[in-house]
């Protein structure tokens, strides 16, 4: 399967992936009709600055996914593709916010009027098959690849570094 | 191998699928005295308010177990194991044989007992049958009476007011709502938001008796003070029992609830248990609790499972408390430990409340009320018992902390995939 990696390294910080996410999300699919739509389309990728250095997060796709574990309504749910999704499953999301209470990366949404958690739900790729987000990223910080061993140890050896930092 | 399994809820129905993904050829039986396929228990309260109906609320479709080649025996109870045999007894008579077994009965409420508790529109709040009865009943009338301060009596109450009864009343013994999860400060947000919809509060007295009309039927209720209050129906919210008498019965242990070891066996070889039935250790307190949470039935369930299939799988002690809901307008979450602590942070902003406690520079336990995002980066922390660095503890009393925060220790953890 396969994953959005960010390489925190290239990253600028300019939020494009944010902003095509939420365009992506929107009705009429480009910038100018998104933004003038009545409801406001959200994005599900969030751009934060740990330290010195900026990391876009969305969704993991987690392989034992705690907000799977812990949606009370059963619409939390891996789809065929190996997503982690929140729409189309057996149950409806009832917005009691247990999957935001839940996820470590803190990536999903309260729509609290809406009452409907939103997440990277990768309805958002087109011919190309790639998310919004890799596609609008000027830098190529982030990629949509399969995840090797190898590049696992590399990510974990960054991501260890960061953490000195940081934590 | 043939895998019995009693209870078709969170931690049954999650074992049956991890077992099933594990063992494509092993016999799966989940019996339930409940009929149908598994419902999302969590939310009965909204076929009370008549805005769903149980298939509305389905947790797993007909087809599933067909698909999973699951045998469902449901609308029957087990009435005893034979642990010695492996054979479990149905009511009825008929027998049935495994080579392992999990015990997945969950929880029931605890029973009033004040005279006249057992008339008919006294009710408890655990089942879907029972919803769809207080639904029923709640249409023709004018009042009710919820008795509890936590979380099952309030959205009963909440649905009650949905459905269209005028008058509702919580009685509450405690000084404020939700004492387990939250402070006084927090609890008068969630209050507000109830009373706000009609719902009125009675605090430090409980229900003392039923006063019946001439024909028998529920008129009104005496509080412990004295006051009468009007009332169609009553739904008690006074907690729930841990089911553990199959297993008591079969010469188990037992304490609070099922005593199981960190594979979740319990103490009759071969037969496992898992969710609201067993008895856990709290990862922040070490108190011996009743597990209680659906979150947690459905991850036992996955490790009994696991275990039931061979794949030998600990189970660490979890984190017992951990809540979210919203009624009207103000979300709210709960985590850990959120009266003890040596040092509190308290932040207070318009319809926004938040606070930390910590021991020894770690996050033992967190409020949030009216904003919950990104909640769960607290959680973690909560889970992982760090200690914190003064920029990282900062961040999260201030409320600017995110995932990238706390990115290395997820990933140290296996937590990134
Ligand atoms: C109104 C309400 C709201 C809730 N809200 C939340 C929430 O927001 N968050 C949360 O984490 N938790 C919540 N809970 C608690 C949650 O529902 C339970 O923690 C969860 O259902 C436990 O799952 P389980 O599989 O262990 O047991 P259960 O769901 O109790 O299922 C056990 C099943 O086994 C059956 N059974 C028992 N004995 C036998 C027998 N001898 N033979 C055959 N069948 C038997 C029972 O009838 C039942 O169907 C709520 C509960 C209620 C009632």
């Amino acid at each position: 399967m396969k994953e959005v990696l960010i390489n925190a390294e290239r990253c600028l910080g300019c939020r494009s992936c944010e902003i095509a996410c939420a365009v992506a999300h929107s009705d009429s699919k480009n910038l100018l009709g998104a933004v003038g739509e009545t409801d406001i389309p959200i994005k599900r990728i969030f751009v934060h600055q740990a330290g010195k250095r900026n990391i876009a997060l969305s969704c993991r796709h987690c392989e034992e996914a705690p907000c799977i574990d812990a949606c009370i309504a059963g619409a939390m749910h891996r789809t065929a593709d190996g997503l982690v999704d929140n729409t189309g499953g057996t149950g409806e999301c009832s917005g009691c916010w247990m999957c935001v209470m839940v996820c470590p990366y803190g990536v999903i949404r309260s729509e609290i009027d809406r009452r409907l958690a939103l997440k990277c739900d990768r309805k958002c790729m087109d011919e190309s098959a790639e998310p919004a987000c890799v596609r609008a990223c000027p830098t190529r910080a982030l990629k949509f690849v399969v995840v090797d061993e190898f590049s696992r140890d590399r990510r974990q050896r960054f991501l260890d570094a960061i953490g000195n930092e940081s934590v | 191998m043939h895998i019995a399994i009693i209870g078709n809820s969170a931690a049954g129905l999650t074992a049956a699928r991890t077992i099933r993904k594990i063992k494509p050829s092993a016999g799966i039986t989940v019996i339930s005295d409940e009929s149908g396929p598994a419902y999302a228990r969590c939310l009965i309260p909204e076929i009370l308010a008549g805005v769903r109906d149980i298939p509305g609320i389905g947790y797993a479709t007909q087809q599933f177990y067909q698909d999973y080649d699951i045998n469902l025996r449901s609308g029957i109870k087990v009435s005893s194991i034979n642990a010695v045999n492996h054979k479990l007894k149905l009511e009825g008579g008929q027998v049935i044989k495994y080579d392992r077994l999990l015990v997945a009965t969950g929880a029931s409420p605890v029973q009033p007992g004040w005279p006249g508790s057992d008339l008919p529109s006294v009710f408890t709040l655990r089942t879907a049958s029972q919803a769809v009865m207080i639904r029923k009943m709640a249409i023709d009338c004018a009042s009710a009476v919820v008795e509890g301060g936590g979380l099952v009596s309030l959205k009963a109450a909440y649905a009650l007011k949905k459905r269209g009864v005028k008058d509702v009343a919580v009685i509450v013994r405690s000084p404020h709502i939700l004492m387990k999860q939250l402070d006084r400060d927090s609890a008068g947000l969630v209050e507000n938001d109830l009373t706000s919809v009609g719902i009125k509060f009675y605090y430090g007295t409980g229900l003392a008796a039923a006063i019946q009309g001439p024909r028998g039927e529920l008129q009104s209720v005496e509080l412990e003070d004295g006051r009468q209050l009007p009332a169609g129906l009553v739904v008690i919210g006074k907690g729930v029992q841990p089911n553990s008498e199959l297993i008591r019965n079969a010469g188990g242990k037992i304490n609070r609830g099922i005593l199981v070891n960190e594979y979740l066996e319990t103490s009759l070889p071969g037969i496992y248990a898992a969710g609201d039935c067993i008895e856990v250790t709290d990862s922040v307190t070490g108190a011996q609790v009743v597990s209680g949470l659906w979150t947690l039935a459905v991850e036992q369930g996955r490790i009994a499972g696991c275990n039931l299939a061979g794949q030998a799988r600990k189970y660490p002690p979890p984190l017992t408390r951990l809540n979210s809901a919203q009624f009207g307008s103000v979300p709210f979450v709960s985590v850990g430990d959120v009266q003890g602590g040596d040092e509190l942070a308290v932040y207070q902003g318009a319809g926004v409340y938040r606070k930390l406690c910590f021991r020894d520079n770690r996050l033992t336990g967190f409020i949030m009320a009216g904003l919950v995002d990104r909640a769960g980066v607290y959680t973690s922390l909560v889970k992982q018992a760090k200690k914190l660095s003064a920029p990282l503890k900062d961040r999260l009393i201030n409320g600017k902390v995110t995932g990238a925060d706390i990115l290395p220790i997820l990933t140290r953890q296996g937590g990134i995939q």
